[in-house]
């Protein structure tokens, strides 16, 4: 779904240091359902599969809890998703997002 | 001279919300060294309080004494505060919840404060903001970053939906469900109407005040306003929002031009899109309303009533930059695309942060939004 470039390089599938790729998107993914939480003030987004999209119901992510979302991502990731996703095509699913973020951040969220 | 001179020579821009120091700023005195005799207002500051208000500028106080003294230059000074930050920490954190608490963008901020080493620290940390000396906040008074073009009745009323707005929002944070069963909670009413003669100064003031969510970046005249309202090529929607906690009265517009057939405007868009396609030459709202479910009850509106006028295509030509964020957020989340949508765009464009133009599109031929039925107005799509 994302518009992402090398999307390939953060697969399940591939082969060399796969174990770890997929733990720091999962810990992305933890990372970011944290923050949803908190810009929605919903606790059950804890919870949420990263298939779940996050326009439209249940999520309902608009552009208040978006922006509060995007602002925080910013603010650990150093990830600027509107800067570079004109569409906001990363935003299409929990997972999308946390691939995104998790390709760009690289090690930078782990030095600050 | 604290940056004054600078931001005198920037872009028109206004500012919607001073923030304050007390001692020996809105009183004449320092609080805690004072005794039994609390401090006096500074001279004339109950004036330029008023005045501001009057001109739709909301107040502000940032200050290191307890929140009694905060209490006290309120009382004294008669001035409106919206909002006030008392602690120890850095003024220009206090400053970004401020900014955050009342979503107003740090270029539309002005803080005043007499001691040159929080002016400093201020200036460094946000630069956007415009820092002023209380003997230059005399005096920028009748500057026009001070001066809006034009005050309508819901700027003249600005502070007090500023603490209805701060009462929703605690009741926001108490509400267990979603932000829909919340809006539907308060009694949200959203509001769709053509717009009259009469709407003409707030719309002109929405565009000039909007930035988070103001399609073209800019703002439009009264008299192009006039003219659109009475072109029979265009069409100009006003959104109208009030529940239970007060009337916020127009927080939202757009402008249209038809060229669905028989509607033809010119013969250059109609060369250039076709019949079918509607385009939206401004739409904006109040960042007051976010959260408040006007812009998708816009959107919506838009993408029914077009449909239903036998368009196929809605097209939104948008500046893209840092500040409207929020309005693409809003857009995508109506399933509107840019065609040249993907990230490597954007870096070709020169990158993050660079300001930039997309056309945005949204196909009538799919599943419309919906129109929760809090929305209504004449002819409801």
């Amino acid at each position: 779904m994302t518009a992402a470039p090398g999307d390939a390089g953060t697969g399940a599938g591939s082969a060399d240091g796969a174990g770890s790729a997929d733990a720091a998107v999962t810990a992305v993914t933890d990372e970011i359902r944290g923050i949803l939480a908190a810009a929605t003030g919903r606790p059950e987004m804890l919870g949420i599969p990263a298939d779940m999209p996050l326009f439209g119901p249940p999520v309902g992510l608009d552009s208040l809890t978006g922006t509060l979302l995007l602002r925080e991502i910013h603010r650990q990731f150093r990830v600027d998703v509107a800067g570079e996703d004109l569409n906001l095509d990363a935003l299409a699913t929990l997972g999308s997002l946390a691939a995104f973020v998790g390709e760009r951040a690289g090690g930078r969220n782990e030095v600050s | 001279m604290t940056g004054a001179a600078t931001a005198g020579a920037a872009m028109t821009r206004t500012v919607k919300c001073v923030v304050w120091d007390i001692d020996n700023t809105l009183l004449s005195g320092v609080y805690l060294e004072s005794g039994e005799r609390l401090p006096p207002p500074a001279p004339g500051m109950a004036a330029v309080l008023s005045e501001l208000t009057a001109r739709g500028i909301v107040h502000a106080i940032v200050s290191r004494n307890p929140p009694a003294a905060a209490e006290h230059a309120a009382q004294v000074t008669g001035g409106d505060f919206v909002a006030a930050e008392c602690g120890w920490g850095r003024k220009s954190d206090a400053i970004t919840r401020i900014a955050a608490e009342l979503n107003i963008a740090a270029d539309a901020l002005a803080f005043v404060d007499d001691d040159p080493y929080e002016r400093a620290e201020v200036s460094f940390a946000l630069p956007p903001v415009l820092v002023l000396s209380p003997e230059d906040m005399a005096d920028a008074v009748g500057w026009p970053e001070f001066s809006p073009s034009v005050v309508t009745p819901e700027a003249r009323r600005r502070g007090a939906m500023y603490a209805q707005r701060r009462r929703r929002m605690a009741a926001q944070r108490s509400f267990g469900g979603s932000r829909e069963e919340f809006l539907r909670s308060c009694g949200t009413v959203v509001t769709v109407t053509a717009a009259t003669a009469a709407d003409v100064p707030r719309l002109h003031e929405l565009s000039e005040r909007t930035s988070q969510f103001n399609s073209a970046g800019a703002g439009l005249p009264e008299k192009a306003f006039r003219s659109l309202i009475f072109s029979p090529a265009s069409g100009v929607l006003t959104v109208r929002l009030r529940d239970t906690f007060g009337d916020d009265g127009i927080v939202g517009a757009c402008v249209t031009e038809h060229s669905v057939t028989g509607h033809s405007v010119t013969e250059h868009s109609v060369a250039e899109h076709g019949a079918g396609t509607w385009t939206v030459r401004l739409l904006m709202m109040s960042c007051r309303a976010m959260g408040r479910g006007v812009i998708e009850a816009l959107l919506a509106w838009l993408a029914r009533w077009a449909a239903r006028e036998g368009a196929q295509v809605v097209e939104i030509p948008c500046a893209v930059n840092d500040r409207n964020v929020p309005l693409r957020l809003a857009l995508a989340a109506a399933g509107f695309r840019a065609a040249d949508g993907g990230a490597a765009d954007r870096r070709a464009a020169g990158g993050a942060g660079t300001a930039g133009r997309a056309v945005f599109r949204l196909d009538l031929g799919g599943r419309l939004p919906d129109l929760p039925d809090w929305v209504g107005g004449p002819g409801k799509p």
